[in-house]
């Protein structure tokens, strides 16, 4: 669909935990090596192929005969605005959900690596918890801690997280402050483990995200129902501890994997920002550390995803379809060193461990997408040499009738096999 | 609780703790108190069929009902330092304490199970256990179990959700079989009932005395 390039100023970019450097750190089988699969969760198009939501399997090994090629197809038979997904602890499932309905289907994905299947489907998060739209999928030893976007009340922003075991459960519910500074709003989460930190970010609820952005662009008061906070919980208590305002909605939350660090980062959508959470002493602070492009241009950095030794972040924006990469040497001063077209609209980014190779797909919400040719849905793959992105391969997911392109996780053969 | 006595029933242990926990990472910070927070019921613990060191047959709920419960798996010849030796570290560390404190006699057991049963019998068990091994008396009792078989196991680790996939190494040139596995320690209440799972991201004595103390509080 057509949509005015002016419109699209306001677009807001809906991405989370994508790749292996940014995993829950009590995920421990982490694919160190060559990856086998690229899952790719994807939102269905009525009209293309089946319509529904479905879990898209790609051949990702240079050395496989299908490297580049779609496997494996398990379609949900709903199409309820597929997101994000989200490993479990012992890595042996990936939960997976939409924004427009409470359904997160659970997939087995260490029977059969190539072949993941749907074990179950948990369809309680509304009646338990009042959230709607789970949204980031956090592993936690045993449980699975959900950030949701909005709630079933009102569909407006304010929301919580849900806390599931593993066997689909559910065990307690979570609302995101609305004192001390809080909004309310909920987007993603991360941990800090070592400090007992778990950070939260705000975007939007149901009713500005499901709308086609040019009712909602036209509507002045829902324009003013985004988030603009971000929140330090105690992760034991689980209660919030101080609330930070980072104007923009601050999206992704990717917390440095080298252990001498101590920060998060994040990129604010709106106005193309790049905020570090840091401690100061025993204080946790946010500050504005970056800028990405040329926010006048409004370029909506979406998902971002940091290096495994905390030096470097790639950011994608949405409407120049860009790829950029910054030196995080020092995190208070990020420098951009590296930018690359990578499509007409890109949205998520994945990287391997050893940051050698990236994958791409397109989709933000399929009422926010471009429209026309710009409308390309696609998973892409990319070699890094730490100069130049050479694409490898492409699945266009359009000309394939499977959907538009979004979350990924990267699956491996021999995770849960014997192995010599 | 009153702030005041859940402050001291967190100093107390801290302080007594300080000597033994020198040997294990620091704590970053200030865990909250007892009884401030919630642990939830994530799940009942699993039934199964274990072996204790005289070598008889008993069901697991003998040794996870009745007093709070603190259950890790190992294997006998795991290396890896974030895994058993860890473990052992820090219900070492919790075992001083514990014994030192009137109040958690009687009241907390630890259960060390093998995810090994090929090669962890009731005999190696009983040479890994060494003087740690208690299973009488007032004090903490410290309960070292087995199973017959990887056919008994099974729905042991299935039932906590404990991942383990076999390996051998055969870099050093001498083969040696390895237990992959991520470490997990398993609070469990007098009911039998799985209330905190650690990882060795937060397995830390001052963090589960504080956990104990917290489901001590329910029962008051």
């Amino acid at each position: 669909m057509a949509k005015p390039v002016g419109i699209l100023l306001f677009l807001f970019a809906a991405a989370a935990l994508a790749d292996e450097t940014c995993n829950s750190p009590y995920i421990a089988k982490l694919i160190k090596g060559q990856e086998d699969y690229v899952y790719v969760w994807t939102l269905g198009v009525e009209g293309l192929g089946d319509g529904s939501d479905k879990l898209v399997t790609i051949d990702v090994n240079p050395k496989s005969k299908r490297y580049g090629k779609v496997i494996h197809t398990v379609s949900t038979g709903a199409r309820v605005e597929a997101h994000h997904m989200g490993l479990t602890d012992d890595r042996r499932h990936l939960w997976a959900g939409g924004l427009a309905d409470n359904r997160i289907w659970v997939f087995d994905i260490a029977t059969n690596p190539a072949k993941p299947k749907i074990v179950q489907t948990i369809a309680d998060l509304g009646q338990k918890s009042g959230w709607l739209g789970p949204h980031t999928y956090y592993a936690m030893p045993g449980r699975m801690l959900i950030q949701a976007l909005s709630n079933t009340q009102d569909k407006g922003g304010r929301t919580g997280m849900a806390l599931y075991n593993n066997k689909g459960k559910f065990l307690a519910s979570y609302a995101m402050p609305t004192d001390g500074g809080g909004d309310g709003y909920g987007y993603d989460l991360a941990v800090n483990p070592r400090q007992n930190v778990l950070l939260t970010s705000s975007f939007a609820g149901y009713a500005n995200y499901m709308r086609p952005i040019g009712d909602l662009m036209n509507d002045a008061a829902a324009m003013k129902n985004f988030g603009a906070t971000m929140v330090a919980w105690d992760l034991k208590a689980m209660k919030p501890v101080k609330v930070f305002s980072v104007p923009g909605a601050p999206l992704e939350i990717r917390w440095s994997l080298n252990p001498k660090d101590n920060w998060a980062i994040t990129a604010a959508a709106l106005t193309s920002k790049l905020w570090l959470v840091k401690q100061e002493g025993k204080e946790w602070v946010a500050k504005e550390v970056g800028t990405i492009g040329d926010p006048a241009k409004i370029p909506l950095p979406v998902d971002i995803s940091i290096t495994r030794d905390g030096k470097g972040l790639w950011v994608n924006t949405f409407m120049d379809g860009k790829t950029r990469y910054f030196d995080l040497s020092n995190p208070e001063a990020p420098k951009q060193t590296y930018e690359k077209t990578t499509g007409r609209q890109v949205n998520m980014i994945s990287q391997s461990w050893d940051g050698k190779r990236l994958y791409i797909t397109s989709s933000l919400l399929a009422n926010w997408d471009k429209g026309g040719a710009d409308n390309e849905q696609f998973l892409r793959g990319f070699a890094w040499d730490g100069k130049e992105l050479a694409q490898k391969f492409e699945v266009d997911f359009a000309k394939e009738k499977l959907g538009r392109a979004h979350h990924m996780k990267l699956g491996a053969r021999g995770l849960h096999k014997a192995t010599e | 609780m009153k702030p005041l006595a859940a402050l001291a029933v967190v100093l107390l242990p801290a302080a007594v703790l300080a000597h033994h926990v020198d040997l294990l990472p620091p704590l970053e910070y200030e865990p909250p108190a007892p009884g401030t927070y919630a642990l939830y019921r994530i799940m009942p613990t699993p039934e199964g069929r274990v072996v204790g060191l005289s070598g008889k047959t008993e069901p697991l709920s003998r040794y996870t009902r009745g007093a709070v419960t603190l259950l890790g798996f190992i294997y006998t010849t795991c290396t890896d330092p974030e895994g058993c030796p860890l473990a052992y570290r820090v219900f070492d560390a919790l075992k001083e304490e514990i014994s030192a404190t009137p109040r958690l006699q009687g009241k907390v057991r630890f259960v060390t199970l093998s995810f090994d049963p090929m090669r962890d019998t009731p005999e190696v068990m009983r040479d890994y256990a060494g003087s740690r091994a208690v299973d009488k008396g007032a004090g903490l009792r410290w309960y070292f179990l087995t199973t017959r078989s990887a056919r008994e196991l099974e729905p042991l680790l299935e039932g906590f959700g404990q991942d383990v996939v076999t390996a051998v190494d055969r870099t050093s040139g001498k083969p040696r079989r390895e237990l992959s596995h991520v470490l997990k320690v398993f609070l469990i209440d007098p009911a039998g009932d799985v209330r905190e799972i650690y990882s060795s991201d937060f397995l830390h004595p001052r963090i589960v005395l504080n956990d104990i103390e917290t489901l001590l509080l329910e029962e008051r």
